[in-house]
Formats: structure tokens, C-alpha cells, sequence
């Protein structure tokens, strides 16, 4: 008798398959998350600590000196303790929407133009900056900040989780006002 | 027709394998940036982000080697169909929510990707993967029987 005519022989054929593809599945699983966190390790401790993350921007021309990038916690103990300025690099309508708590507009286009902060805001060269914008995935508040940098204030922060991280974290935030 | 059917299954699995290794590769080499586009659908906590951002690349790579290999290639593709299914749903809910951000799911940065280009391609990547299980060779472990003698 042939064994694939033997139904009991089948079922425990098809049930050790079973077994091996999800042992094999648990095993790719494993070795991938295991690469992945020591591949990263160092980001991984970084964020989990709340610290700013490594720049990652290769398309930067060598030379250019670029912002640092700054985390939540730090933004948040810098704001409370009124170490820094925030500046919000967002256009006006997003930044009466709602922006942190005390930041002071500055879009992209103005800076462009005319890279000067609004009257009632006196910002010195050398206070520390923290630029924002719409979280990852928007670069303006990069942009801005070179920018800073390029008109001589030495100390800018590039918050990179920008408002949508901040207001989900439950912290202070302002709507109106440009 | 019998040589379509020989090696079209072969040929989906090394394409899909290799679209799957170059993702995993342009993300690995980005890690920042494609944990800022994991973040930018709001789903995960702040740390969490970050730790999908360091295992889903590799989690990609390891299945796409293996099925350019051809080696272990139900288990390749059982993960690769679940992962599609993940993108598909998170895509699916950035367009609900009407959040407007890039997809993530290739090179980071640069021009958006439409989230319905995105879901549209997921769904060619869950067909081939479906394509795969069905009818190459390695996803089965043991031949099919004969056909029966009248």
C-alpha cells in the first residue's frame, strides 16, 4: 500500500508539516528580530532613554554643518525649564491649529524670504533653538533649521517627532495666535 | 503551457523575493528615517516605532533571501503574505484617518507614494505570494500524489 493511500498516514504527514512551518516561521522570526535589534542596538537604547537620534542624512553634502536631532523627553525638559526656544517651521493655518505651548512661527517659504522672527519674539544668537514641524515625515523643520544655522545662531535642535508627537505625549499645546 | 506553468511560479518567487530584499536593504541602510515613516501612521507608541522600524527590515530581508534561495519557502511566504497583510491594513487606515504621509514602504524620503498606489501594490505582492504557496514546488514538502489509475 502506498503511503499516500493510508489516510491516517496523510493526516500525520500533514500534521508534522504543520508543526515544521510554524517552527520554522518562530525560528525566521527569532533571527530576524534578534539581527534587527543588534544591528540597532545603539538607536535602540537611544530611544528607549529618550535621547536625540543619530542624524541619518546621507544626502547632506559633506561639510555642511546640519542641526542636531533632539527627543521627546529632552524637548519637553528643555520647554518646562525655558532653556530653548521652539520654533514652529508649519504654515500659519497648521500653527493657529495647535502648536506647543509658547513656540514662536517661523515657516519654511518666510524663511526663505526673510529669515527674521516675529517683533514680540527677541531671540539672541546664541539661544538654544528647537525647530519643529509635522512629525517624521515632514523635513521643513530641517530646512529651517539649516537655515538658522546659516544666518549664525550656533545652538539648533531639530525635533524630528515634531507637534503630532508632542500633543499625543499629553503635553502642553496652544491653538491661535500667529 | 506546460513551460508557463514549470516556471512562472520559480519567476514569482525570485521576483517577489528580490523586490523584498531591496526594501528590507534601502530601510536598513535609513533605520531613522523609516522609524519617522512607521510613526507617521500613529499607530504604535513612541519606542515601539523605532523597534519596528530595527526587526521589520530584517524580518523582509531574511524572507526574501529565502525565497530567491528557494529554500523554506512556504515558511518565506506565509510571512511575507502576513506582513503584506499588516501594510494593507496600516495603509488602509492612514486613508481613513486622511492622514497624508508617505507609504514607507521602499526608499525613504522623497516624493510620496499615493496610499493607493501603496494598497494597490500590496495587493499584487499578497497575489504573488499566493502564487508562490499554490503552485511552486518548495512551498510543498512532499510531491502530490499521482492521479489515480482507472
Amino acid at each position: 500500500m502506498r503511503a499516500w493511500e493510508d489516510g491516517a498516514t496523510i493526516d500525520a504527514m500533514l500534521k508534522r508539516d504543520r508543526f515544521i512551518t510554524v517552527a520554522e516561521i518562530c525560528l525566521i522570526i527569532i533571527i530576524s528580530a534578534s539581527a534587527g535589534v543588534a544591528w540597532n542596538w545603539s538607536l535602540l537604547t537611544g530611544a528607549w532613554r529618550g535621547e536625540a537620534t543619530q542624524q541619518a542624512q546621507p544626502s547632506a553634502p559633506t561639510g555642511e554643518e546640519l542641526p542636531m536631532p533632539i527627543g521627546l523627553m529632552q524637548v519637553k525638559e528643555m520647554h518646562d525649564s525655558k532653556q530653548a526656544v521652539l520654533v514652529d517651521a508649519r504654515n500659519a493655518a497648521s500653527f493657529a491649529e495647535g502648536h506647543i505651548t509658547g513656540a514662536i512661527i517661523l515657516p519654511l517659504d518666510q524663511a526663505r524670504k526673510n529669515l527674521s522672527f516675529p517683533s514680540s519674539a527677541k531671540v539672541p544668537k546664541d539661544a538654544t533653538i528647537i525647530v519643529y514641524c509635522n512629525g517624521f515625515s515632514c523635513h521643513d523643520s530641517m530646512e529651517v533649521g539649516k537655515l538658522l544655522m546659516q544666518a549664525g545662531y550656533a545652538s539648533v535642535y531639530v525635533y524630528e517627532g515634531g507637534f503630532p508627537e508632542w500633543r499625543d505625549a499629553g503635553y502642553p499645546v496652544a491653538t491661535g495666535g500667529t | 503551457m506546460n513551460r508557463l506553468r514549470r516556471y512562472l511560479p520559480a519567476a514569482v518567487r525570485v521576483t517577489l523575493g528580490a523586490i523584498f530584499i531591496y526594501a528590507a536593504v534601502v530601510k536598513i541602510a535609513d533605520p531613522v528615517a523609516f522609524a519617522g515613516s512607521v510613526a507617521a501612521y500613529k499607530i504604535l507608541p513612541y519606542f515601539a516605532n523605532y523597534l519596528a522600524a530595527a526587526v521589520l527590515p530584517f524580518l523582509e530581508l531574511f524572507c526574501g533571501v529565502l525565497l530567491v534561495l528557494g529554500y523554506r519557502v512556504k515558511a518565506g511566504a506565509l510571512i511575507i503574505a502576513a506582513l503584506n497583510v499588516v501594510f494593507m491594513a496600516a495603509v488602509a487606515s492612514a486613508i481613513v484617518r486622511g492622514l497624508d504621509i508617505d507609504c514607507g514602504c521602499f526608499k525613504q524620503g522623497g516624493d510620496k507614494t499615493s496610499p493607493w498606489i501603496a494598497l494597490a501594490r500590496d495587493t499584487v505582492f499578497l497575489a504573488m505570494t499566493f502564487v508562490v504557496l499554490k503552485l511552486d514546488p518548495g512551498a510543498r514538502r512532499h510531491p502530490s500524489p499521482p492521479m489515480q489509475e482507472q
